[in-house]
């Protein structure tokens, strides 16, 4: 007897409320309680009297015309860097122009667990964000990080001199923060993959444009 | 009288066993005819919307109304705000139906929105905070193993997810019901779970930013994508309708 009551319980408002919600949430998309007690757009549109004639539409475009201006100004005047991560694309512009557009390798985003140590691991990512060229380094020496053994499955070595690998970087290196670096490649074959540990890795040709075409500061966007 | 004794406990614990599998198949069947009656009707409107997979049109906003331009400027206010930092922000144009990624006021990427939808307010506009980025499943790179065999890449993002802003924004982004119907319909069932979170809230705290609106852009599954990987905890997103013609 009880069963037969759970069983009918059960059976007809799961299915029926389901259904007819379903219905309401699509026949009735704007139907919310909200609505009843939330005017916040037309509260704060409200202006003061006084403001009202000052407030015309043709001062108002005028403002509107202003402010796109003020807007324009905020970017940069010399060239800057934006590095889009998801297509790992490298594009140098100066204002609206573009005057390089690169395929890259950005992070791979995987994460590597310090054998020794529970609890530290790496990130891989490229940061994202605005950055500025911090150092402009010829034919750069890359010092291996402890992350680049233990990947291996090699010992970290106690020595500095067994961390350092010349011709791995390419002629150019480019730090942008954080140990970050644009840098050239061997593996030539992973440009536009994400399989680098954070940096951002061009051919040599594009390396040598950007590094042209930059500057101690310039502005490196990244997202 | 051993058997009949053990038929009877069967029996006993088969009736719950029974009435479990009722309750189980009874939430199944009633799911199906909710994502059936999500879809259907939505799927004739979608249909008869002159806007669903057509590129962005340019807005018919009228010149010398007021409440547009004066909105048109507070967000631009709120633009320059945003782009005289070193931070990298979404504008989301709701207008001319575009989703722009921007730094320092330079458009770095944009994405077509299909349609969008506010539910929970009569609209949206102002500046809002993310609270955190949707989750990726991130493989671990195994010592003495190649990395570059298994990096993320877009495939890896959801095409399908809910973002949250402070204050009181709930984001939906979802595909168009043509393009992945079944992810569609969970996308719809998120939106109407979501609702009903954001009223028990208000329920409960009666502060109106505990219940914001619910948002929801219909984006192409690699826009949405592209979107899932570009946003950042904490990014701001600047609602509204920006542009004027």
């Amino acid at each position: 007897m009880r069963g037969r009551t759970k069983r009918g319980l059960a059976k007809v408002p799961v299915t029926v409320l389901l259904a007819v919600g379903g219905f309401l949430l699509v026949v009735c998309p704007g139907g919310s309680p909200l609505e009843a007690g939330e005017e916040p757009a037309a509260q704060e549109r409200q202006v003061p009297p006084n403001r009202k004639q000052a407030d015309g539409p043709e001062s108002l475009r005028a403002r509107y015309a202003a402010l796109k201006r003020q807007l324009e100004q905020q970017a940069p005047d010399s060239p800057y860097i934006v590095v889009d991560t998801a297509r790992n694309l490298l594009i140098v512009k100066r204002r609206q122009e573009v005057l390089l557009m690169a395929i890259a390798s950005t992070g791979s985003g995987t994460i590597l667990d310090h054998p020794d140590r529970p609890g530290t691991q790496w990130v891989f990512d490229t940061p994202r964000g605005e950055f500025k060229i911090q150092s402009r380094l010829t034919n750069p020496v890359w010092v291996k990080p402890d992350w680049a053994f233990l990947e291996e499955g090699l010992k970290v070595p106690k020595d500095q001199a067994s961390r350092l690998e010349p011709g791995i970087l390419g002629e150019y290196a480019l730090g942008f923060g954080k140990g970050y670096f644009i840098h050239g490649t061997l593996y030539t074959r992973l440009l536009g993959k994400n399989v680098t540990h954070g940096c951002i890795r061009l051919s040599d040709e594009d390396l040598r444009t950007v590094h042209r075409l930059s500057k101690v500061g310039t502005p490196v966007m990244i997202f | 009288m051993r058997e009949v004794r053990r038929s009877a406990i069967l029996l006993r614990q088969n009736v719950p066993l029974a009435i479990t599998s009722r309750v189980f198949h009874t939430i199944v069947i009633g799911l199906f005819l909710l994502i059936l009656g999500l879809s259907v009707p939505a799927l004739a409107a979608e249909s008869s919307s002159p806007d669903t997979d057509s590129p962005a049109k340019p807005s018919r906003i009228d010149q010398d109304d007021l409440e547009l331009l004066r909105e048109a400027n507070r967000l631009l206010e709120e633009e320059i705000k945003l782009a005289s930092r070193p931070q990298i922000y979404v504008v989301l144009d709701l207008g001319e139906k575009l989703l722009f990624i921007k730094g320092r006021g330079v458009e770095l990427h944009r994405f077509p929105i299909k349609t969008w939808r506010v539910s929970g307010a009569q609209s949206v506009s102002g500046l809002f905070r993310l609270r955190a980025r949707p989750t990726v499943t991130r493989p671990k790179a195994v010592p003495g193993h190649d990395p570059s065999l298994e990096p993320i890449g877009l495939e890896d993002m959801p095409a399908e997810y809910l973002l949250v802003y402070d204050p009181g924004l709930f984001l939906v982004v979802a595909p168009a019901i043509r393009e992945q119907p079944w992810l569609w319909a969970w996308s719809r069932l998120r939106e109407w779970w979501t609702r009903l979170g954001a009223w028990t809230r208000l329920a409960a705290s009666n502060e109106p930013t505990a219940a914001g609106p619910v948002l929801r852009l219909t984006l192409s599954p690699e826009a949405a994508r592209s979107l899932a990987w570009s946003v950042t905890d904490g990014m701001p997103l600047l609602i509204g309708k920006i542009t004027l013609p």
